[in-house]
This record gives C-alpha cells, structure tokens and sequence, in this order.
C-alpha cells in the first residue's frame, strides 16, 4: 500500500529544503555564545579586550547592551546577559561574531570572565544538600468533603513517583540569521515553531515596537516545544547591529541541551481514599524544579497539576504545586509539558489501587473516567470525550495479548487526557487561482505535516479540491496574516478553523457567482486548470474569477478564529493561577514488555493506541503523529534523563548519554482513532500533536507492575532502577 | 578548535619519520578520527601537527590456518562483513558489532581503538580472551607485545612515542562471545562488557571485562574456576560469580559499581554457556 | 609526502589545496561547496543526519577531515538523488511518509544506499535494521522509517 506523498516529502529526502542551519548571507559573520564558567555568582568583570583583539570579531556583553538596544527591554524576567548575578552554568554572558565559526569559537574562548562563586541550588529533592530552594510558584485547590471521604474511606493509597528531566532534541539545532536593514527594520530568519511569538519575544526584550521587526521562519528541523519562543534570534541581532554585517548564530548541539528549555525533575505525592471499590478522595502535594527560570513557573504548576489526578471524577480534591527555583537553565516547554511525567503518576496509582482492589485495571479506569458533559477538577465541563470507548478498545486488546503471555512479560494500559490549544487565535488567507488555490499563513510547517497537510486537508474537505492543487504558502510577519504558532497541539484545531472560515466563504463566493448551492460546489481539475463542478457540470475557475482578481493572486477570502478559552469554578482555587482547558482530547495504550528478570532491563515487545482525535481529517498524517509521540515517549519512559553534578553542571550534554530511542527500542505500533467525539476543530478535529506521548511512561511502567507485581516509582525506568526495585541489588 | 597540518605519509618510514621530527606536544596521530577529532574538537588536545596512517598499506586483512592478522588501519567495518571472522571468532564480530554506528565503522580502526584505550572499549575485552598481540613499530623496528601488557591506562597504551601500532593479531580463532550491557541497546557506551573465549586446543577459557578502570582486564580466578572440559554448571556459576566480585569496576554516571558486579556476573554466565560446547568452526567454504 | 589535492563529488573535481588540514568534510560540503544537503546535527558522530558516501561507503562526514578523502570519490544526497538507486530510495521514503520534520532523511537515505551497495537487497532483514541504528530520528517513531527501507530493499532488488 502507497501513503499518500505529502508534498514536501521528496524535496526532504533529497536534502532540498533549506533549514535555519543552511541559510547564509553574503558577507554574514559567525556568531558565537560566551557561556557562564559557574552555575550561581556574581560576574565581577567581562573583559573583551582579547576577543576584541582577534582580526574581524565584534565582541558584546552587558556594558554594550545601553549602546545597542534600541529601547528599554520590557521583559525583566527574560535578561539578554545577566547584568550581575549568573542564574545556571553556562548562561549566555557575551556574544562574538567573527568571519568565520573558527574564528568566533576562538573569540569566544578568549573573553575572560571573573566571577565569584555562590552556592547553587541543584535539585528540588528533600535529601539534597545545599541551600534550600525557594517557592516561586504556588498553586492551591480544594473542593468536596475532603476530610469526610479521607476519615470513612476503606483504606487510603499515600505514593510518591519522581521524574526527572527531559529535553526536547531536535535533530536541528537552533539557528538564526538577523541583520539590520538600511530602513531600520531588525530582520532574522530563524527556525522557530512561532516567528509571531519570536517577534513579540523580541520586542520585549530589545524594547522595540514590533512592526520594526520582521521574523521570517525557516523550514524547522523539529521542534518539540523547543523553539516555540526566542533563542538565539536577540543575541544575532545584537551581533548584526554591533558589526553592521549579518551575523548567523547556532547552537552547537552541546549548548543545545546546556541551554535547554526543557522539563524539569518534579516530585509528585498522590494519596487516594477509596471506598466501595471507587476513589472518593485525592490529595495530591506535587513539587517542580522551575529552574532558574521565572517566566512559565506557573503555568507548570497551574495547568500540569490537573494531570495528577488524570480524566478522573473524584468527589473531593486537594492539589497543592509548588514550582521551585533552583539555578538549572529554565523550565520551558517539552511536548505536553509535563502531562507525561504526571500521567506516570497519575496511572500508575490508578493501576496499584486497582491491584489493591483486586480489579481490572481497565474496568476500574472506566468507573471513573470522564465522560462528555462531567466536570473536571475545578469544575470545568468536559466536552465531548471518547475515553471510555478508547479504554474500552484498549482492554480488550490486551486480553486478546494476555492469551499468549511468555513468562517474565507483562501488559499495562495508560491513558491520557490533552487539552489542544483551539484558544490561540490565527488568520489565514486563500487565493483562488485559475490552476491551484494558495494558503497564506503564518506558522511555518515544523514536521508533524499540520500545516502542510493538515492545513491543505481543511480545503480538500470543503472544497473538494485535490491536494496537489493546494499550496500552503508561509510568509514571514510582516506579510502574514498572524497565527500563535505551533504549540499546543493547535495547528489544525485553531489555525485550522480560520483556514476551515476562509474556505467556506470561498465556497459560498463560488456558489453565488454560478448560481449555485453551496453544498454542490466541488472545484475540480481540468487539463492544466481547475474548474468549479456543480452537479457534474464544470465551469473553469478562470471563467468565473474577474480579470483583475486573476492579475492579482487570485479571488481572495480570509478567516480568522479567536476563541474563547474554557472556564472553571474559581471558587475552587484558594492561591495561584490555575488555566482552563479548552478542547478535551483523549487516548489509551496498551504495551507488552519484556523484562529481563536477572538484568532488570525491560523491552517494549508491542504496543498499541487508541485515540479520540475527534474527527480524524488526514489518517496518514494523524497516524504519524502517534507513532513519533509514542516513541518519542519511550524516550521518556525508558532512557532520557539530564544528569546534573551537585554543581549544578549538566552532565552529560550530548547525544551519546541523553539517550534518545533509536530504531533499536522501536516495536510494532499499532494506531487506531475512536472517532465520534467532536472538537472545536474544523468538522469536529482536535490536535494530535502532543496527546500521543501522554500515556506512554504509565503503560510502559504498567506493563512493568504486570510482569513483576510491582509497579516503578522513577523515570526514567533504567535497568538499574528496575533492578533496585525488583530488589535485584543490595542498596 | 585550532587549526592543525595534516600529513599523509605513504611508508611506515616515513611516517616514522614525521612523529621522529616532531615534538610529542605538537603532534598526534589520526587513524580513523572518530576519537581524535572529537578530543581536538574538546580542546583536550591541540596538536599542530596531524599524521594520518590513511594511505600506509596497513588495511589488511590475513589468515594463516587458525590465526588472523589485522592490519591496524582496516576498517572495523571491514572486520565485520568479512565471512570468515563472523564464523571463525563470533565474539570477534560481535564487539566490532557494537562498537558505534555502521558510519562510524566505516572509519573506526582497530589500531585507533586500541591506542584510544578506553576503559569502555568494546573490542579491547574480546582481544584479552582472544590472547591477542599487537604489533607496534618504531624507529627500533617492529615488536609483538600481548594486548594485556599493551594497556595501561586510559589514551595511554604502553607505546613509546614515536611508536605505531601497525598489526594485532589473533593467534588462534576460537569459540569465542561478547556479552555487553548498555542504558540504551545501541549507539551508548556500555556499562559492563564481558568478553568470553575457549582455546579449542587446549580447552582453557579466558574471560575479560570491560568498562573498569584503569583499563580491561581478564579475571584469572574466575578462568581457573572453569576446570572440567566441558566445565560444569556450579563452575559456571562460580566463575560468574568471580567475575562479578572481582572487577574492577566504579561507579559513575553510567552505572554504579554495585549494579556493575551484579549485571556483569550474569552476563559472564551467559555468555559461558553460549560458548561451552560451541563446536570450533573451520574456514569456510 | 603530498596527496593528491582533490577529491570528486558527485562526479566533479575538487580542489583541496585550499582547504585547511584541520577543516571536516562536513564544513566543506555545506559552506565551501553549498551542498546543504548534508545536515549538520551533533557534528559528534552520534546522530548520523552529516552521512555521506565516500567510495560508496557511508561515513560521517562531522568526523571526516577534507583531507582524508583525497583521491576519492565522494557522493551526496544532492549526487545520489540523481542516480537511479539514489531516486528509488528518496521514493521510498516519500511513499511512506518516512519524513516528517526531514532533518534526518538524506542521512537515513545515505545510509541504506551504502548498506544496498554493500550488502546488496538480500539477506537477513534483522541484520538490515540493526545497520541502520546510527541513524536518529526524533519525529517518526521509526515506523515509516523501517516500511521505507524495506519499500527502498525491495525496489532495488
């Protein structure tokens, strides 16, 4: 069986298509980072004489910020060089560029930097030692007789699971190109997942108002929430603006992990009281390492923690999180930041309350899943939800695996909820043309095939127009119309709605100019040419378009789409910010593993999912996705740790001991869709970008409890964590 | 990374001759590259001068009767799909085998291996069961040496500078396994490895780790525990055990010291009963 | 003492003299020829996007100093795409929808036109598979990255 080509497939595989990393600029520079020697301290002196010194190199650090900005930055939170105090090792102090990337890495070297050492706060864990973390982000919630259901309750569950960090790893590093134009526009090419955030990111911290900045996004290597906000882009254009030359700046891969926003370790203590075989109450104490960042703090705190307790109803509920300052590199978002790490937990109680009952884990998950029109924690309504009917598909595969089980193998189910991003407002812009009809947007494709594909699949679905009439066109920010970008798994579910708009009233354009109903209009091809087929008869496209709309791109719709963000019970909340979700997504997987008894190390030997995608606009595309997502989520289950020295120095920055799956790892992946829960997306879609990698850590760690009788506590589950618990060692 | 000349001599002299001209500090030496220019891209060394030993007729491949020679500038990729080794020494292939990517193999020698000396080298425990000598020549001429008295320490072999490791040769090929242990299967550096061989002469096996400091080493108790020709399950057993008590391992980021012991006993056994009564096999048809 | 100061790629000669000594073939391709196709990734031999052939055989061109492949010939994924086993193998990878962000695809491509050329299409799949772990992907999950190289093996045999 062929899958449908999508239309940058083959320009990708023959190394065709221009990456941040391959763009150049005649007469460019070379830019380089100068990284903080220690992880928490005072600089005392930057000194950039050397550097200076070498033949051709510009050299900025925070004394040239005054001379350089253009403004005053607005965003404290975010410095472009701390102007005292070093936050995390390696912390970008100065910038050089140079005409060539030796040259610029030799520059870098030679700036001499004194500081004075503090002591730094490593890790969030009670048995560190050290200087004790501070609370930079709390969030409180209460609701139901908590006390009532905990006295009564027929016996109560108290665990605590850790996690630790993960980074996103795109193959692609973060690359830039930025110059300052003669009309005094600040321009930069980079491969970002959001050149509209980019842009605002920009103008907070340069001070600049936003039309004199132009951010043009570059096809992206990958992205995973990595390079969903600015990077490298301020200290390019700094760079451009010091020397007067483009200045390319990328990361090396090394600098990849050791300025990473990625996630963090957490800590999360869940305690359930259970009568007559169903939860009535949950408390859950969940702390998170923040790092050193300041922005995000609570949002991990205030969305993630509703991932503690899962798509669960519980009658009575406490959750407390607590974000924590430590001097790592900021906190950033990682695919469904967070919602991973606390499904592990979430599911994997679920599972030891089950084993506890003496009840299926499946049947147990669905007495107590959501289903369309309950209410979640904070007493927000749940849309539209197929979980029961996932878990119920779920269950039932995993029977048919449990038939023929090898000794020492073992099955778990996970679940999952995602909330897609449908909030986030975009535009789009359509040309009808006489031989093909153009998207014009703003979100460049990143990899998931949302915009290229999913974007295309929305006009096929109204228009009826082939895919291979249909060019997603991506224009920087100055021509674009404006999207949020690529975050949130809301590509097709937001953006997708104001394609969907744009689209329909194209449609209803058609139908007036030929007289037709909307609902029969079908544009369809015609030799060279499209044509609009009504009822079987066909007019070309060319005929119905006025002269000066085909001199001028095309007969032209636009849509937008704004929407409203979801509301909760604010009495429930008693400190913090907590966010609603908007567009309910759910999935269920199954995995069975093999577990080497002796070793401890464990082996995924098949693994399925089934996902409520609401209405599943491109199969090919959607399948894709789950099977990255589950893999990626291997990763996070089985290997991917960053390992920080009590220092505080990122261990092992590195593709050799960051361990991302290979082909090696990956099983038989079976992927199928729960269809007939409507989103807010276009025909009822909701995103796919991030809920694929929710449940893997819980299955996988489920699957574990199943072959041993007892379920892990860590991620990631190395063999010599499996080994420990398995009580393998000594210690 | 500071710029470096390259040098490609054609002759073992006058690639002698390069290192003799040259001071220790300033020079180094590229066989496949894939240690050293990551060591200069580090900034851990930074030699002025570079002699590659790519065009020295060092790619060779010999057998005579049970013994291979392997020049030190072959390819481990080449190793790899040559039939014979596969067949003859599968403990041999599969320490090449886990050694890096098929890329990497491509330029990855067993000379530049063996002179890296890595503590976690994965063919330095297989060469230590195999009995393997190294040929090193310098400007005294050419000299055999046991792989065991070549290691020493981590980028330090016992070689002189102004040496070059030219050849290792496999006296004897043998039943032979490699048994390793990785966070991640593949594309990792290993934990533990155990490395296994049975002399098919005199019955003897020698058993080395890998991935203890400060180098390989074989662990002679647990061999001499293997007397019986077949050993016996319990000599098995115990052997194993000596193994996981006796080497040398520490612990790090990798792994601790305690895991190490346990995983590398198990595997020791394995890997002995893979090989107990393999049948040596003849060259191939 | 000296090498020849040249090497091919893609079938057209190239002049090494200017080349500095210490300067990767990687650096070469990319910024002193502009063939992006090669992808810079962790310039440490651990991802594989910087595959090239050399005589046909894979190589990681982050680890390869220029110099070191003087008198030999060197193939890209602009070169190989153009070959007929260099098209069915980008083929492949399009029909099944193997790329996704597309980072690491020439690489992927690279590798399994070396491993066709040496191996040939037959012989043990498991084996074929394990050949091509140096390779990594962060988008697909492998799935159609493992359905591209059977398509790849089988329209090559």
């Amino acid at each position: 069986m062929s899958y449908a080509v999508r239309s940058d497939a083959l320009a990708k595989a023959r190394g065709a298509v221009p990456y941040g990393t391959d763009i150049e600029s005649p007469g460019m520079l070379w830019g380089a980072l100068v990284l903080a020697p220690i992880t928490h301290g005072t600089i005392r002196s930057i000194d950039l004489t050397a550097a200076r010194a070498i033949p051709g190199v510009t050299a900025i650090g925070p004394e040239d910020l005054p001379r350089l900005l253009p403004g005053v930055p607005t965003d404290p939170e975010r410095p472009i060089f701390p102007s005292k105090t070093i936050q995390y090792h390696a912390q970008p102090i100065a910038a050089v560029a140079a005409p060539t990337f030796g040259a610029a890495r030799r520059a870098a070297q030679a700036v001499k930097v004194e500081t004075r050492e503090h002591p730094a706060v490593e890790s969030i864990d009670e048995a560190a030692t050290g200087p004790e973390p501070e609370v930079i982000g709390h969030v409180h919630a209460r609701y139901g007789d908590l006390d009532g259901v905990f006295r009564t309750a027929d016996f109560v569950l108290t665990e605590t699971y850790r996690t630790n960090a993960v980074s996103q790893v795109a193959l692609e590093p973060h690359a830039a190109i930025a110059e300052i134009r003669d009309d005094g526009t600040w321009f930069v090419r980079t491969s970002t997942q959001s050149p509209f955030g980019v842009r605002e990111d920009l103008a907070a911290m340069l001070g600049i108002p936003e039309p004199q900045i132009v951010v043009e996004g570059t096809w992206v290597g990958g992205g995973f929430g990595g390079k969903g906000s600015s990077l490298v882009e301020p200290y390019a254009l700094l760079l451009a603006r010091a020397s007067g030359r483009p200045v390319r700046l990328a990361l090396t891969y090394r600098e990849e992990f050791l300025l990473g926003r990625s996630t963090l370790p957490s800590l999360i203590r869940l305690s359930s009281a259970v009568r007559g075989g169903t939860i009535v109450g949950r408390r859950v104490l969940w702390k998170v390492d923040a790092g050193s960042s300041l922005p995000g703090r609570d949002f991990a705190t205030g969305y993630g923690i509703g991932f503690t307790v899962g798509p669960y109803r519980v009658p009575a509920i406490e959750l407390e999180g607590i974000a924590l300052r430590t001097h790592k590199p900021p906190l950033g978002p990682h695919r469904a930041p967070l919602a991973p790490q606390c499904a592990f937990a979430a599911e994997s109680h679920m599972d030891h309350l089950a084993q506890r009952l003496g009840v299926d884990s499946v049947e147990f998950r669905r007495r107590h899943v959501w289903l369309s029109g309950d209410a979640t924690h904070l007493g927000q309504t749940v849309g539209p939800f197929g979980l029961s009917e996932c878990l119920a598909e779920a269950g039932a595969r995993a029977r048919k695996w449990r038939e023929r089980l090898p000794e020492n193998h073992g099955i778990g189910v996970g679940a999952g909820f995602w909330s897609t991003g449908t909030g986030a407002g975009g535009e789009a812009r359509l040309f009808l043309q006489p031989e093909r009809l153009r998207i014009v947007q703003g979100e460049p494709e990143i990899g998931s095939g949302s915009v290229i594909r999913g974007l295309a699949a929305v006009v096929e679905v109204v228009l009826g127009i082939p895919r291979e009439r249909i060019e997603v066109d991506y224009r920087d920010t100055a021509t674009a119309p404006f999207d949020s970008g690529v975050w949130g798994s809301r590509t097709l579910g937001a953006l997708g709605q104001a394609v969907e708009k744009a689209a329909r009233e194209l449609r209803a354009e058609l139908a007036k100019r030929t007289d037709a109903p909307e609902g029969a209009i079908r544009l369809t091809v015609q030799g060279p040419e499209l044509a609009v087929e009504v009822d079987g008869v066909s007019r070309p496209v060319r005929e119905i378009l006025r002269r000066d709309e085909i001199e001028n791109g095309g007969l032209t719709t636009y849509g937008t789409h704004y929407g409203a963000a979801g509301s909760f019970d604010a009495l429930r909340v008693l400190d913090g910010t907590f966010y609603p979700y908007t567009d309910f997504t759910g999935a269920a997987h199954v995995a069975e593993v093999a577990l080497d008894p002796e070793l401890g190390t464990v082996h995924v030997v098949r693994y399925a999912a089934f996902h409520d995608a609401g209405r599943v606009v491109d199969f090919e595309t959607a399948k894709a996705q789950v099977e990255g997502g589950i893999v990626m989520g291997l990763g996070t289950a089985l290997t991917e740790e960053g390992l920080w020295s009590p220092e505080g120095v990122l261990q092992n920055p590195g593709l050799v001991d960051y361990r991302i799956p290979t082909l090696a790892e990956v099983p038989p992946i079976e992927v199928h869709f729960v269809e007939g829960f409507l989103g807010a997306g276009p025909f009822g879609a909701k995103g796919l970008g991030e809920p694929p990698i929710i449940p893997v850590p819980a299955t996988i760690a489920n699957a574990v409890r199943d072959a041993c009788g007892e379920g892990p506590t860590e991620l990631p589950m190395t063999g010599e964590r499996l080994a420990r618990h398995l009580k393998l060692l000594r210690t | 990374m500071a710029p470096f000349d390259l040098v490609h001599p054609r002759s073992t002299d006058e690639a002698l001759a390069e290192l003799r001209a040259a001071s220790p500090e300033r020079v180094a030496v590229l066989a496949g590259g894939t240690d050293l220019l990551l060591d200069i891209d580090r900034a851990r060394i930074a030699p002025h001068r570079v002699v590659s030993l790519r065009y020295l007729p060092w790619k060779f491949l010999e057998w005579s009767g049970d013994s291979l020679t392997i020049g030190s500038t072959l390819p481990l990729r080449a190793l790899e799909v040559e039939p014979r080794v596969r067949q003859r020494i599968p403990g041999l292939w599969e320490a090449v085998r886990a050694v890096g990517s098929v890329a990497l193999r491509h330029r990855a020698t067993l000379g530049g291996n063996l002179v890296r000396s890595a503590p976690a080298s994965d063919l330095s425990p297989i060469l230590l069961a195999l009995d393997a000598e190294v040929e090193v020549v310098g400007p005294q001429g050419s000299r055999w040496t046991p792989v065991d008295a070549f290691l020493s320490a981590s980028r330090r072999p016992r070689l002189s500078f102004g040496e070059l490791v030219r050849a290792v040769r496999i006296p004897e090929a043998r039943p032979s396994a490699y048994h390793w242990q990785r966070v991640r299967p593949v594309n990792d550096i290993s934990q533990v490895g155990v490395a296994v061989a049975r002399s098919p002469s005199e019955g003897y096996y020698r058993i080395a780790v890998g991935d203890v400091l400060p180098r390989p080493v074989r662990i002679l108790p647990a061999e001499e525990a293997l007397r019986s020709r077949p050993p016996t399950d319990d000599e098995v057993r115990s052997a194993a055990e000596l193994v996981g008590k006796l080497s040398p391992f520490a612990t790090d980021r990798r792994g601790t010291e305690e895991y190490r012991r346990h995983i590398v006993a198990v595997l020791a056994r394995r890997a002995l009963l893979a090989i107990r009564t393999a049948a040596p096999r003849g060259p191939a048809p | 003492m000296t090498t020849a100061p040249f090497f091919t790629v893609n079938g057209t000669s190239v002049d090494l003299s200017p080349v500095p000594g210490s300067e990767r073939l990687l650096d070469t391709l990319r910024w002193r020829l502009g063939l992006k196709g090669t992808k810079e990734g962790c310039r440490t031999g651990d991802c594989g996007a910087c595959t090239v052939l050399v005589d046909r055989a894979s190589v990681l061109s982050c680890l390869t100093l220029a110099h070191e492949v003087a008198g030999s010939e060197v193939t890209t994924i602009e070169g190989l795409a153009a070959e007929d086993v260099g098209a069915r193998i980008v083929q492949s990878f399009a029909d099944e929808g193997a790329s996704q962000c597309g980072y690491c695809t020439p690489g992927f491509v690279m590798a399994l036109a070396s491993l066709l050329h040496e191996r040939g299409a037959a012989g043990d799949l498991a084996e074929f598979e394990e050949d091509l772990q140096g390779n990594l992907c962060r988008c697909t999950g492998y799935v159609s990255i493992r359905r591209a190289s059977q398509r790849a093996r089988e329209a090559v045999r």
